[in-house]
C-alpha cells in the first residue's frame, strides 16, 4: 500500500468498533481515526485529516513489507499479516467489549502481535492527539506505564513484551522482535471524567477472546436465506459497528469530513442520525431477523424526535439532543488537501419533506411486525401525519440536502403521500387515532399534483422537480416504497429512465444538475444498490443480480463501501464506511431473493 | 411543625412537581418523563409503564418528603424558604447523581456510557444534569424541585 503525501487511500481502510466508538486501520498497520469515548466526541487519532498534526497509532515491521488482511469470521475483529524478507507476523486488532467478570476500561484498543514463522522486527509509534490536534497532548510516565492526557480525556498505554517506549517529539515510540511462536500484546485504555482502568495483559487476552466470539454469535441470528450473504452478513456487521449501543441511534458514517471529490471542499461530518435512514435501517433489521435492534432503533426514533415533534428534525446527534451546529477547523488541512474540516452538520436546519414519508414507513413497518403501537406514541404519529398533510405543499431541499433555492422537489412530494398512505394504514389497523379521511384527501391531492406536475411524458419517467426537467436517482426510492406498484408503467418508465441517463456502468449518480455547491462529486453508491432494488421489485431479476454481481466487485478487500466512487478510477470517496450503503445493499439481497421465490413460486 | 403538614406538602409538592415537568415536555422543552424512566424498569409497555411510574414517582414524593421533615426536625426550623434550599439541593442530587448514575446502573433497559454491542438499551441515559433530555431540562428540574422544597416546607410548617 503506497500513501499519498502521508495519507492511505480511503479503500485500503478497515473499521474495528465495540458499539460505542470505533477506529480506521490502515492496511498498512495505522491506526489513523479514533475518537474517544464515544463516536462523535473529538478525536485522539486523525491523521485521516491531517497528516501531519492529526495524530495516530502506528505499528509497522521495520523494513519492506507486503500486507494481506481480513476480518475473522462473521466478526468486527481485523488480522493483518505482514510479510517480509525475514518471516511474517500477525496483528490482531479489536476494540474489545465489556468484561463482565473484572472492571474494564471505559473504552479499549487492543493490538496483539504474533509471530508467525522465522523473526519481524516491528517499530511502534503511538501519537496521541485529543480534541482533533487542537488542545495540548501531554504525556508522561507513571508508575512503569506512559500516560496519555488532555483535560479530562487520558489514554494509559498498556505494553506486554513490546518494549519499553521513548518519548520522542510528542510520541512514545519503540520496537519489538518476533520470532515463530513469540507474542506481544498493545493496549490503549481510554477514559473520560473518570480515573483510568489500567489492564494487564491477561485481562486485556480475556477480553479480546470474548470479543472474538461475541460477533460471529450475534451474526449468527441473522435470518436470511439467498443470495450474496456473504456480503449481506459483512453489511450488517457495519451496521451494528454504527450502532451507537448506549442509546440505539444509528450514525451514517463514524468519520467526519472524508472528502467526496479529492480537493474539494463537500466534506460533511456524517457522526450523527439521519431520521431519512429510519425506514431503510428498519426495514433492514426487521427482514432479517434483529428484532432487538428494530426495536431499540425504534424507541429512539420516537423519544429522540419529541423535542421537535411533529416536526422533524433532519438529523439528530446520537444521544437525542437536537444541537449540531457546524464548524470549521482550520487547524486540520483535510484528507490530501481537501479543506475544510467540518464538524457538525448544516443540514439540520434544512426542511426535507422526504424525511416524514420514510419516517411514517418505519413505524408502519414497526406496527405491523409488532401489532401495537402504545397510546402516546399513536397520538405522536397522528400529529405528524397532521403536520403532512398541512406542510407538503412547501418547497424543501430534497433528499440529497441541496444548498441552493428550494423547490417542490417530486421525491419529496411523493414520500409525503407515502407518509399519509402509512398513517390511513395504520390508522385503519387502529394503531393511531383515525384522521384517515382527512390524510387520504391530501394523499389523493398529492399524487394527482405529483403525477401531473413530476411526470415527463416524453422521458416517460418523473423527473426532479416540475422545475427542473431532469433525472434524479431518488426517484428510484419510488418503486421501493410503493408510490405505484413496482411493475406499473410509471415506475418501470422511471427505472428505464434512470438507466439511461444517470447509469455508467456499474455506476450511478445522483443527479447531473447543479446542486449549488462548487465541485465535482462521484457516483453515489447508494443509487447504484437502488437501481438493484428497483429492478427486482420491477421484475428484471436478471438485471439485478448482474448489477449486484458488479457492485460487490467495488467493495474493497474486506468488503467495505464508501459513500461515493470515483468511476473513473475506482477510488473510494466521502465519509467511511457507509451506512446507508450497506443498507442498500442489504435491502437489494433481499429484494432479489424475494423477487427469486416469487419467479420460483 | 408536624409531620402530616410534610406529608400533605409532599402529595402537593409531587402534583406541582410532576404537572411543571408535564407542561415543559408539552411546551417541547424536554423530553424527560419521569414516570416513564420509572415505570420502564419493570415493563417495556408504554402505557403501563407510565401508569405504574406514576404510582412510583408519587410515593418517592412522599418519601421525600419525609427526609425533608426529618432535616426540619434536626435543625428545629421549617418553612418556604429553607424548603426551597432543601429543594435545590434535592435537584442537584436528582440531577447530578440519582438520575444520572444511579437509575442507569439499575435500570434494566436504560444504555449506561458503558453500554456496548453486547447490549440494546430501549431508553437513553439521562446524562450529567439530565441534558441529555434537552438542555432546558436542568432549569425545569430545578425550578421544580425548589417548588416540591418550598411546598413541603411551607406545609410542614403552617399545618399544624
Amino acid at each position: 500500500m503506497e500513501r499519498i503525501d502521508g495519507y492511505a487511500p480511503i479503500r485500503e481502510y478497515a473499521l474495528i468498533g465495540d458499539g460505542r466508538t470505533s477506529a480506521l486501520v490502515a492496511r498498512d498497520g495505522s491506526v489513523d481515526w479514533l475518537c474517544l469515548p464515544n463516536v462523535d466526541s473529538p478525536s485522539v487519532f486523525a491523521r485521516v485529516l491531517d497528516a501531519e498534526r492529526g495524530g495516530s497509532f502506528r505499528l509497522e515491521p521495520l523494513k519492506r513489507f507486503e500486507s494481506a488482511r481480513r476480518y475473522l469470521e462473521n466478526s468486527n475483529v481485523l488480522e493483518t499479516t505482514f510479510t517480509t524478507a525475514t518471516g511474517r507476523v500477525r496483528v490482531t486488532d479489536a476494540m474489545t467489549l465489556t468484561d463482565i467478570e473484572r472492571i474494564s476500561p471505559m473504552r479499549e484498543l487492543v493490538r496483539k502481535v504474533e509471530g508467525l514463522s522465522g523473526t519481524v522486527a516491528l517499530r511502534w509509534a503511538f501519537e496521541p492527539r485529543f480534541g482533533y490536534g487542537r488542545v495540548e497532548t501531554r504525556i508522561e510516565r507513571r508508575a512503569g506505564r506512559w500516560f496519555a492526557h488532555a483535560g479530562a480525556d487520558a489514554i494509559a498505554l498498556g505494553l506486554c513484551d513490546a518494549g519499553e517506549g521513548a518519548l520522542e517529539n510528542g510520541a512514545v515510540t519503540g520496537e519489538l522482535r518476533l520470532g515463530e511462536g513469540q507474542s506481544a500484546l498493545i493496549s490503549l485504555a481510554g477514559a473520560t471524567k473518570e480515573p483510568a482502568v489500567i489492564p494487564g495483559r491477561e485481562d486485556s487476552e480475556r477480553r479480546l477472546e470474548r470479543t472474538v466470539r461475541f460477533w460471529p454469535e450475534w451474526a449468527g441470528r441473522m435470518e436470511y436465506d439467498g443470495s450474496w450473504s456473504e456480503q449481506v452478513t459483512r453489511s450488517v456487521l457495519v451496521l451494528k459497528l454504527l450502532t451507537f449501543a448506549p442509546s440505539g441511534a444509528i450514525v451514517a458514517a463514524p468519520t467526519a469530513s472524508l472528502p467526496e471529490w479529492i480537493g474539494g471542499s463537500r466534506n460533511w461530518d456524517y457522526r450523527f442520525t439521519w431520521l431519512r435512514d429510519a425506514s431503510w435501517t428498519l426495514d433492514a433489521m426487521l427482514r432479517l431477523g434483529f428484532r432487538d435492534e428494530a426495536h431499540a432503533f425504534f424507541w429512539w426514533l420516537m423519544h429522540a424526535s419529541r423535542l421537535t415533534q411533529p416536526r422533524l428534525q433532519v438529523l439528530y446527534r446520537i444521544d437525542g439532543s437536537v444541537d449540531t451546529q457546524e464548524h470549521e477547523l482550520p487547524e486540520l488541512s483535510g484528507y490530501r488537501g481537501s479543506p475544510p474540516v467540518r464538524i457538525g452538520n448544516g443540514a439540520r436546519d434544512q426542511l426535507q419533506l422526504d424525511v416524514y414519508g420514510t419516517v411514517l414507513e418505519a413505524i408502519w413497518l414497526y406496527g405491523m411486525e409488532v401489532g401495537r403501537l402504545d397510546g402516546d406514541t399513536g397520538k405522536e404519529v397522528a400529529r405528524i401525519a397532521d403536520y403532512v398533510a398541512d406542510h407538503w405543499r412547501d418547497h424543501d431541499n430534497g433528499i440529497w440536502e441541496v444548498r441552493g433555492k428550494p423547490t417542490a422537489y417530486t421525491q419529496s412530494k411523493a414520500l409525503c403521500w407515502v407518509a399519509l398512505d402509512r398513517a390511513c394504514a395504520l390508522a385503519e389497523a387502529g394503531l393511531i387515532p383515525n384522521r384517515s379521511e382527512r390524510w387520504r384527501d391530501g394523499a389523493d391531492e398529492l399524487q394527482a399534483f405529483v403525477d401531473a406536475e413530476g411526470w415527463d411524458e416524453q422521458r416517460r419517467s418523473y423527473v426532479r422537480a416540475p422545475d427542473l426537467r431532469e433525472l434524479d436517482a431518488s426517484l428510484l426510492t419510488l418503486v421501493m416504497l410503493g408510490y405505484h406498484h413496482p411493475r406499473s408503467d410509471r415506475m418501470r418508465g422511471t427505472v428505464a429512465a434512470v438507466e439511461r441517463e444517470l447509469r455508467e456502468g456499474p455506476y450511478v449518480y445522483r443527479y447531473r444538475g447543479e446542486d449549488g455547491l462548487d465541485g465535482d462529486e462521484g457516483a453515489f453508491l447508494t443509487c447504484s444498490f437502488w437501481l438493484v432494488d428497483a429492478y427486482a421489485r420491477s421484475g428484471r431479476v436478471d438485471d439485478a443480480n448482474e448489477l449486484m454481481a458488479e457492485l460487490v466487485g467495488l467493495a474493497n478487500d474486506v468488503g467495505l463501501y464508501s459513500e461515493e466512487v470515483d468511476p473513473r478510477t475506482g477510488e473510494f470517496l466521502g465519509n467511511f464506511p457507509q451506512g446507508l450503503t450497506h443498507l442498500a445493499l442489504v435491502n437489494a439481497a433481499v429484494s432479489i431473493a424475494d423477487a427469486e421465490r416469487e419467479r420460483a413460486a | 411543625m408536624t409531620i402530616w403538614g410534610a406529608l400533605a406538602g409532599g402529595v402537593v409538592g409531587t402534583i406541582v412537581l410532576t404537572s411543571a415537568l408535564r407542561l415543559a415536555q408539552e411546551l417541547g422543552w424536554t423530553r424527560m418523563d419521569i414516570p416513564l424512566l420509572l415505570g420502564t424498569a419493570f415493563t417495556d409497555r408504554r402505557g403501563r409503564a407510565s401508569v405504574l411510574g406514576y404510582v412510583l414517582h408519587f410515593s418517592n414524593g412522599i418519601v421525600f418528603a419525609l427526609g425533608y421533615y426529618a432535616i426540619f426536625r434536626a435543625v428545629s426550623h421549617a418553612g418556604w424558604w429553607f424548603g426551597g434550599v432543601l429543594g435545590l439541593v434535592h435537584a442537584g442530587l436528582a440531577g447530578g447523581a440519582l438520575m444520572t448514575v444511579l437509575l442507569p446502573a439499575v435500570h434494566p433497559r436504560m444504555g449506561t456510557p458503558w453500554s456496548d454491542a453486547e447490549e440494546t438499551p430501549l431508553l437513553e441515559s439521562p446524562g450529567f444534569l439530565l441534558m441529555n433530555y434537552g438542555r432546558r431540562t436542568v432549569v425545569w428540574t430545578l425550578l421544580a424541585h425548589v417548588a416540591y422544597g418550598a411546598i413541603v416546607g411551607g406545609f410542614a410548617a403552617q399545618l399544624g
